[in-house]
């Protein structure tokens, strides 16, 4: 027994010697992981491996050797990554770059992003990210302030001054003046939600197609003197969303110039006032609530609306329990119209172009600016760093590179003529043609979402279902909102905001709801807002204007 | 033995129902989720579907028996399981027999150490850090190394050896067996039982997981079938999933979730009853010392 011991005491000597070293050695291994800071300087004349010494627009972007960069890739389960795609061989045909994809799931791409950015092992190119979430990075110096680099990039500095876009990019830039992220451009804005009616039940109705938001009331109001036990109008989209009916609340709001639903911002520019203000206790906003307030009160809209689920919401539409409902074109014409033509027989459904409220024909600002690139911080420290940036350059902004990412190879999986864009046969796209063995996504690595967004108008509707070109066509001719000036907080007013930002938009949330459904009469407004003041709205406010004004002085 | 008196009759009867209650409310979405993996489409969306199948329809499983991802994720997922399971099944028991010693030397700064992983961790990206520089990435390493001793499964070993007469032991050292023969083939075979449990547990988390995998796999096909199925319900209700307007898409769409949630448990449901006599009288035995 006692040898045992002493056997025992031997080993455990041994492994605590073992475990301390085990410490010491994770010790070292996280103190080592501190960063070492960002790029040297601006000096870019060592950095020229592989670069075009002229680069321009117009110009076919060729690496002068063989390069290759990695790139986080966002993988969509609609067309899961191959690596056999036509789109990775023929990019490096074309360029010289090899496209090296660390591959993420979809759902979680935010946070495996947010993790590799964190621990310093992030792909040089990070796509499919969404202004403001490059924000959180910028403190940290993982991302490189990209305005630097415009410079190397014609393609992208000729397409904002064509399109006019400077206004959006100064509202994406930070307090230091400059912008970490490389958005998508559209020339014009691409429009999403509207309402939908049954064309069938106004035509026998005598009505049109409404126009205005009165007449969308005066549509309601006639459908439900003819069906007195339904309900003309039953909405969707109000599940995992702070805002219910988000997208209604999003185009009706666009009505009266405000942000609601979906696109809701607790701040807002008012451009006559020239200052910021807390857009749930504007006039606009609460014009939006009355309205929406009206129809649940005379009985025009479901107040299930406000609680059910997107399915409920369409099999109420399908059952003909309500006449309208929000679409967007692609659910128009698979959910709705498919559907309906299986179940009621001569239903048809239309979307309408938004109606149009007190704010006359227009579209929201912001929505000329899609989501892009962030470039690693590392990136600068290689050598290729400007072949890179004129890689990202034709790919992502040439007129080239977008009708390329977006079609493929004229000849192979499309043939052009006449302005109109036709795929070859035997291939479909998002079930243009359901006998086709192939598919563009999923077969070939085009139109894929991590290449393919924004550009001319030509480009981005030239894939365009008969009824989506309808609409966005309408859409088009309207006058976007003026921009928000830029108004860029420095990281510790950030971290203040935050901080009082989300306990204001839920009580916003919460009160629109109960103004609407009436659980709250609308003359208790004043009450609302003195909430909202105890919840620290001016404070909020008052930081925007003061980093307004700021940003003003500083870079004019 | 005593007759049960009322009370105790009316005590067991209500207890009867009330944990007849918490089985329906337990089995319910299970059997509404098998119930919705074999319905029509239309009957989905009306909400028809409660308990049995309603217009009985394949078309989803039949399109996802074809999906090669699918089987090359789940081959994935039964890899990882049967690996890390063992990785943490030697590393336990090996861990937890050390700490039964009482006259081991240290002992509690052994149980410390493993206690005090219980209550803080490195974080993150600290934890990520260190996978990808011991350059375990896109391995099963990856998944097995840093899973492999969980607290929680250590103490109740720890316990359920410490319940073992010692005398056994002490016999079978005089008969000449060095430590690990002891182990091995006198204290294993008498805990079978809860070797038994701590394989479920194990192997049940293991097949569960998917956060491991999705955050240490940079490739497609490494990721296992909850990454998967993770994916496809975003890809089948977002409305990312574009495709053409036809009967199998809707259908597809309408119970996907279902029939992977289905094939995906179905495999643990099935090695559930087989173990469940050793999980029963394996965790009692560690938890009440003799």
């Amino acid at each position: 027994m006692k040898r045992e011991r002493q056997q025992n005491a031997g080993q455990l000597s041994r492994r605590q010697i073992l475990a301390a070293v085990g410490f010491i050695g994770l010790a070292s291994l996280t103190g080592c992981g501190s960063g070492d800071g960002g790029g040297d300087s601006k000096d870019l004349s060592k950095k020229q491996n592989g670069a075009m010494k002229e680069f321009r627009v117009g110009q076919q972007f060729k690496a002068s050797k063989p390069l290759s960069f990695s790139m986080l890739h966002n993988d969509n389960p609609g067309y899961p990554y191959k690596a056999s795609w036509l789109f990775w061989k023929e990019v490096t045909k074309r360029t010289g770059i090899t496209i090296k994809p660390v591959d993420v799931p979809l759902v979680d791409y935010e946070k495996k992003r947010s993790v590799l950015i964190g621990s310093g092992d992030a792909p040089f190119l990070i796509p499919k990210t969404y202004h403001p979430s490059e924000v959180a990075f910028v403190s940290s110096g993982a991302i490189l302030p990209v305005s630097d680099y415009a410079h190397l990039m014609p393609n992208f500095q000729a397409k904002v001054k064509k399109w006019k876009l400077e206004p959006e990019i100064d509202s994406i830039r930070q307090s230091d003046g400059k912008y970490y992220l490389l958005p998508g451009l559209h020339e014009r804005p691409k429009s999403g939600y509207s309402l939908s009616f049954r064309t069938d039940v106004l035509a026998k109705l005598g009505l049109s197609l409404p126009t205005t938001w009165d007449e969308v009331y005066d549509v309601f109001k006639a459908i439900r003197q003819e069906y007195p036990d339904r309900y003309p109008f039953s909405d969707r989209w109000s599940t995992n969303t702070a805002f219910t009916v988000g997208a209604l609340q999003s185009y009706l709001g666009q009505a009266y110039g405000v942000h609601a639903g979906w696109t809701y911002d607790n701040i807002s520019f008012d451009s006559k006032a020239q200052k910021f203000v807390f857009t749930g206790a504007r006039d606009e906003y609460r014009a939006v609530i009355e309205y929406l307030r009206k129809l649940v009160a005379e009985k025009l809209m479901d107040p299930e609306s406000f609680t059910q689920t997107d399915d409920q919401a369409i099999q109420k539409l399908l059952a003909e329990k309500s006449f309208a409902i929000s679409a967007n074109p692609q659910e128009l014409v698979q959910t709705y119209r498919y559907n309906l033509s299986k179940q009621v027989k001569g239903a048809t459904i239309e979307m309408i172009p938004v109606p149009i409220g007190p704010a006359g024909p227009v579209v929201l600002d912001g929505i000329r600016l899609e989501n892009g690139v962030m470039v690693s911080s590392k990136a600068l420290k290689s050598d290729d760093f400007v072949a890179m940036m004129q890689f990202v350059d034709w790919l992502w902004y040439s007129d080239e590179g977008q009708r390329f990412s977006k079609w493929g190879v004229e000849g192979v999986t499309y043939t052009y003529s006449g302005g109109t864009y036709t795929l070859e046969k035997g291939i479909s796209l998002m079930g243009s043609d359901p006998s086709a063995k192939k598919d563009l996504q999923k077969d070939y690595g085009f139109f894929n979402g991590v290449f393919t967004y924004g550009g001319s108008w030509e480009l981005v509707s030239s894939n365009f279902s008969p009824d989506e070109k309808k609409f966005q066509d309408a859409m088009s001719q309207r006058k976007q909102l003026p921009i928000a000036p830029a108004h860029p907080l420095q990281s510790a007013e950030q971290e203040q905001a935050s901080l009082w930002t989300i306990p204001l938009q839920d009580h916003v949330a919460q009160n629109t709801l109960q103004f609407i459904l009436g659980k709250r009469p609308l003359s208790q407004w004043g009450a609302y807002v003195s909430e909202l003041k105890a919840k620290n709205m001016q404070q909020l406010v008052d930081l925007h204007n003061k980093a307004y004004e700021r940003y003003k002085k500083e870079h004019g | 033995m005593v007759k049960p008196s009322r009370s105790h009759r009316v005590f067991q009867g209500v207890n009867g129902v009330i944990l007849t209650l918490v089985v329906v409310v337990t089995l319910y979405p299970f059997v509404n989720i098998i119930a919705r993996s074999f319905s029509n489409e239309r009957q989905i969306r009306a909400g028809q579907v409660t308990l049995w199948p309603k217009g009985f329809n394949l078309t989803t499983y039949r399109i996802v028996f074809h999906d090669s991802a699918f089987w090359r994720s789940y081959g994935n997922t039964v890899f990882y399981t049967v690996v890390s399971t063992a990785v943490a099944m030697v590393l336990t028991t090996c861990y937890a027999y050390v700490l039964s010693k009482k006259h081991l030397k240290g002992r509690n700064f052994l149980v410390g150490v493993a206690v005090f992983t219980m209550f803080f961790t490195g974080g993150l990206i600290p934890n990520y850090v260190l996978v990808t520089s011991l350059g375990m990435k896109n391995s099963v390493w990856a998944l097995a190394v840093p899973n492999a001793i969980s607290v929680f499964n250590l103490l109740v070993m720890k316990a359920f050896f410490e319940s073992l007469p010692s005398e056994l032991e002490e016999a079978a050292q005089i008969d000449g067996l060095s430590t690990y023969g002891i182990l091995l083939r006198v204290v294993l075979p008498l805990s079978k039982a809860v070797v038994a449990t701590m394989v479920l547990f194990y192997s049940v988390s293991f097949w569960n997981s998917w956060f491991g995998a999705f955050l240490y796999m940079d490739r497609t096909e490494l990721m296992p079938v909850t990454v998967y199925l993770r994916n496809i319900i975003a890809g089948a209700t977002g409305g990312t999933n574009a495709g053409a307007a036809t009967d199998q898409l809707s259908q597809v769409a309408a119970n996907i979730q279902a029939v992977t949630i289905v094939l995906t448990s179905l495999p643990i449901l099935c090695v559930y009853p087989f173990v469940q006599r050793y999980f029963v009288s394996g965790v009692m035995l560690g938890a009440v010392k003799g």
